[in-house]
């Protein structure tokens, strides 16, 4: 009784789990048991333990069974058939303690630490696998043995139930249970056991076999077409991928060994219940190799889309090993597999059709479309780190773009390239090394590039304003936009001239698109047109800010955006006025047409009214050179005025202007200094015959503007030079005499010495002129080279012979830059600024803004931006007559 | 082209000179008496200045913008006077 006792409550505690048969639930049955009763049941269940030991421990031997047969019957007949059930199960559950799971994981102990190993290379391949082989051959016959025995017990029990026909037991249903919870103690105890390298060993066995299969399909690959396989790699792999399966029938029979391999590996480990991490090890392998194959292809260069060669390599390499893998283990691996609610959570399979779809191909597909994905966040994350190179070689990267574009439409993990790109931004851009025309050059790219992968410009607003902010803060910016704007025709001065190349050709691009839309516009009234705009309706991505417009309206113009950095296009169009100003003014020939086109593609952007003084410039320039032909004209008809000047050899035909409407041109600066006779005169015969022409409108020249086509002529060289006119008017005062002091040459060009001394300087850099110092007094003395030998004895550069316009060099421009403008349009407002720190004592920035917007209302209004205000201030700081404390203006004392 | 010579000097000077002036109407005053205008900029009707927008002179030698002018007279119903001086408006010959 007391073993009997002791048997229930052991088997109270192993079948935790629902039990078909109640364990000796009616305590009345005890009573009734007679001595004869339980001797039988004594010596029944001695028969029955030695009988189940003997049949367990025997390998291979089912000789004991025909004995426990019998001596379980009787038990049963007493109804101690748990106690029966309960014994079996645990007499095996000790069995593979001892001989199955201690002796299974003693195979693997010399490679607990397969790191270090793998490291020093100990393990061989062959080794491992063999080790892993054996040790899993080795308990899966133990556990088939046990199974044998197993069903014995089984087979005795329905035996049993068959003749009582007690009950209508399901004595199908038994033998689930048992060989549920048997199935569920071996993978307890082998999980229990677990050593933790044994994964690691899992992992590792999986790697080796499918680089080994991926090695092998390359190797497939490159002796199908060796030739082509770097020219045009992606479709190779294609083809491969397709070719593979009816091509490779040499490496298909070593492909399905090593499968056949796996495959039994993979089976022998899932009847050890280890199901899922057998699938981790594997997945994981894979997933390694795919990575590492992503990067080997992905690499540095952004010139090839590398998306077809990587799906390529999936249909050609892991998929046929999944194929083959399903194959082999057969359709059970869907539906019997004991562990199917312990599948890896990646694998989630659409339960609607799981008995629909052929399961083989449905774990497939699946396989393909968890291996693509992957394949597309690799790729992502490889090229979103690499953005930044990628978007500085933009036009020729655009395949990396497209490849890009694909993955993100794939994972939607735009907001990653965002955060990723605006840091990259940050570090290696938006820093104080970069040039302005650089980063903007890089805004543009980015522009492009990103118009490509975000058509709606959702993710471009972002990644955008970190450097509109910082270009916000650059001084040269609307310069260095304007000359990237207008540089289709002249080189910018730094040779940066292909940033600009492509600004125009955005403008040009615009303009197309421009008329397109309209185009589009008057099919929309089209109903059916209408339909297919409402079909293809899809929602604004979350990133979007809704404060920005619908998809429709917010079209990705670049020039808008670039025009967004300055924040008002008021300002881009006068730095373009001034630019164009300065451009026109050093003209000498009146070639006008790249002028007038970029102005015609400003005006669509900007509209005519504001490009109206531009345009009024060049018209002054075609004006000028009607009038300029006009006056020539008149030459030739009364011939005799012209000979007066002949005796000068000077002629009218010397001499061409431009005439400006000097309301609409930026303020020029003049400078005033005496011409030569000979030039002053022609100047003024010029302006009488204009007002002969054009009366009564009449000629006021800017003696200091305008460019001087002068050829030297020596005795031994001959030079020629473009110069502005005050350098000529100098080199002209050496005619008459070789050498001046410059106190003298001063007083003769009315021009005040200092002036004198910088301008003159040109000439000496060009060895035309020389400069001494006079001994007695402190003047300095210029002199003519007359030869050049002279000259090169000074270390005077004759090899120059044509130069830019000597004004350019100097950096002086004879327009007055909108900078300058602005001070002088802010001095207005500065006894204003002045009188209201008086009162007041301390202001911030805004609140004088505000002030003076609300006051200064008539003559001039006041129409400043705060920053052009702020970097008025800080002028006034700098010139002392403010201070700046703690953010709040005040008056120095 | 012409060599400019001089004997005493051992340089010859070839030089062709593109200058720049600005036009400006030869006016007593600097704007319109009727626009209030610039007379160097145009009417306000018009957007290119100097010749598409003249200035024209009466009698009494007080200039008008053309179109300014034209516009005042065409709105008098009886004889127009000069905006400025009141007598009878004549153009100057």
């Amino acid at each position: 009784m007391s073993s009997g006792g002791k048997t229930e409550n052991r088997s109270e505690t192993l079948s935790s789990m629902a039990e078909p048969a109640p364990a000796a639930a009616d305590l009345g049955i005890l009573d009734a048991l007679g001595d004869a009763a339980v001797d039988e049941i004594l010596s029944g269940y001695a028969g029955f333990c030695s009988a189940a030991d003997a049949l367990i421990s025997a390998s291979d031997d089912l000789s004991a069974s025909a004995n426990l047969v019998a001596h379980a019957r009787t038990l049963c007949k007493h109804g101690l058939l748990p106690l029966v059930r309960d014994y079996f199960l645990r007499a095996l559950e000790e069995s593979f303690e001892k001989s199955g799971s201690l002796k299974f994981w003693q195979h693997f102990e010399p490679y607990s630490d397969i790191s270090l190993l793998e490291s020093k290379s100990i393990i061989q391949d062959d080794e491992v696998q063999q080790v892993l082989c054996n040790a899993l051959e080795e308990i899966s016959f133990k556990k088939r043995h046990q199974e044998k025995c197993l069903s014995v017990l089984v087979h005795a029990l329905q035996l049993f139930e068959v003749e009582t026909s007690q009950g209508k037991h399901d004595a199908e249903a038994d033998r689930i249970f048992l060989f549920t919870k048997y199935q569920l103690m071996v993978s307890s105890i082998l999980m229990a056991s677990l050593p933790q390298c044994f994964p690691k060993i899992l992992h590792w066995y999986f790697k080796r076999r499918l680089e080994e299969i991926s090695t092998m399909m390359d190797d497939g690959i490159d002796s199908l077409d060796k030739d082509d396989m770097d020219i045009d790699e992606k479709s190779t792999r294609v083809k491969a991928g397709e070719m593979d399966i009816d091509e490779g029938h040499h490496q298909g029979k070593i492909l399905d060994e090593v499968v056949k391999n796996i495959g039994k590996v993979v089976r022998d480990l899932r009847g050890l219940g280890f199901t899922s991490m057998t699938e981790d090890a594997y997945a994981s392998a894979i997933f390694l190799l795919l990575k590492a194959k992503v990067h080997s292809l992905a690499g540095d260069d952004f010139r090839s889309s590398i998306l077809g060669a990587v799906k390529g390599w999936i249909q050609a390499v892991p998929l046929r090993f999944f194929k083959a893998l399903l194959s082999y283990l057969g359709d059970s691996y869907d539906y019997d597999s004991p562990s199917s609610g312990l599948k890896s959570p990646l694998a989630s399979r659409p339960s609607s059709c799981f008995h629909g779809i052929d399961a083989h191909s449905e774990g497939l597909v699946r396989w393909q479309l968890r291996l693509e994905y992957f394949a597309y966040e690799t790729l992502q994350d490889l090229r979103i780190a690499k953005l930044f190179e990628i978007i500085v070689d933009y036009p020729d990267s655009a395949p990396a773009i497209e490849d890009l574009k694909q993955c993100l439409e794939y994972t939607g993990q735009h907001s990653k390239l965002v955060k990723s790109f605006i840091s990259a931004l940050r570090y290696r851009l938006l820093t104080a090394g970069a040039s302005t025309n650089d980063i903007l050059h890089q805004y543009v790219s980015t522009i492009k590039a990103l118009r490509t992968i975000d058509p709606a410009g959702i993710f471009l607003e972002a990644v955008g304003e970190p450097i509109r902010e910082y270009l916000r803060g650059r001084k040269d910016t609307i310069k260095c936009i304007v000359t990237m704007l207008t540089d289709g025709s002249g080189g910018s001065p730094d040779g940066t001239g292909n940033a600009g190349d492509s600004l125009l050709e955005e403008l040009n691009r615009d303009e197309e698109s421009q008329e397109n839309s309209v185009f589009e516009d008057g099919f929309n009234s089209d109903d059916k047109q209408a339909w297919e705009n409402a079909a293809s309706w899809e929602p604004d991505p979350v990133e979007a800010d809704p404060l920005k417009g619908s998809r429709n309206q917010r079209k990705v113009d670049i020039l808008g955006m670039i025009v967004g950095i300055i924040g008002s296009k008021d300002q881009l169009v006068n730095e373009y006025r001034v630019m164009l100003a300065e451009k026109l003014l050093n003209k000498s020939d009146y070639d006008i047409d790249s002028e007038i086109r970029t102005l015609e593609l400003l005006k669509i952007h900007f509209g005519e009214s504001s490009m109206l003084k531009c345009e009024i410039m060049l018209n002054d320039l075609i004006d000028s050179k009607r009038t300029n032909s006009n006056i020539k004209a008149t030459i030739n008809q009364n011939s005799q005025t012209s000979a007066d000047f002949e005796d000068n050899g000077l002629s009218l035909d010397n001499l061409d202007s431009t005439i400006i409407s000097s309301n609409f041109w930026p303020p020029i600066q003049e400078e005033t200094f005496n011409l030569p006779e000979p030039v002053d005169q022609l100047l003024s015969d010029y302006a009488r015959r204009y007002n002969e022409i054009k009366t009564p409108r009449k000629l006021l020249w800017k003696k200091n503007i305008g460019t001087v086509k002068l050829e030297l002529q020596f005795e031994d060289r001959e030079m020629q030079f473009t110069v502005a006119p005050l350098h000529a008017a100098i080199i002209m005062q050496f005619q008459d005499q070789k050498s001046w002091t410059s106190k003298n040459l001063a007083n003769a060009m009315g021009v005040p010495v200092d002036v004198l001394n910088r301008k003159i300087s040109f000439w000496i850099s060009k060895g035309i002129l020389a400069e001494s110092v006079e001994s007695d007094s402190n003047d300095r003395i210029f002199s003519l080279m007359e030869s050049g030998a002279d000259a090169s004895r000074n270390g005077g550069n004759t090899e120059c012979f044509a130069e830019p316009l000597a004004g350019d060099e100097e950096g002086e421009n004879s327009v007055a830059s909108s900078e300058d403008q602005l001070r002088k349009e802010m001095t207005v407002y500065e006894k204003y600024i002045i009188g209201m720190l008086t009162n007041f004592g301390s202001m911030a920035l805004d609140r004088i803004h505000n002030t003076l917007k609300m006051f200064c209302v008539a003559d001039p209004p006041y129409d400043k931006s705060l920053q052009q205000l702020q970097s008025f201030l800080s002028g006034l700081v700098v010139e002392e007559k403010l201070e700046l404390r703690d953010g709040m203006f005040c008056l120095k004392k | 082209m012409q060599w400019l010579q001089n004997p005493n000097s051992s340089v010859y000077l070839n030089h062709r000179w593109h200058a720049v002036a600005s036009w400006t109407w030869d006016a007593q005053d600097e704007t319109c008496g009727i626009c209030r205008m610039a007379f160097d900029g145009c009417c306000p009707d018009c957007k290119l200045p100097g010749d598409d927008c003249p200035l024209i002179w009466g009698a009494c030698n007080h200039a008008f913008h053309l179109h300014c002018i034209l516009k005042w007279v065409n709105s008098q119903t009886s004889q127009a006077h000069c905006p400025m001086c009141r007598r009878e408006w004549q153009f100057k010959e």
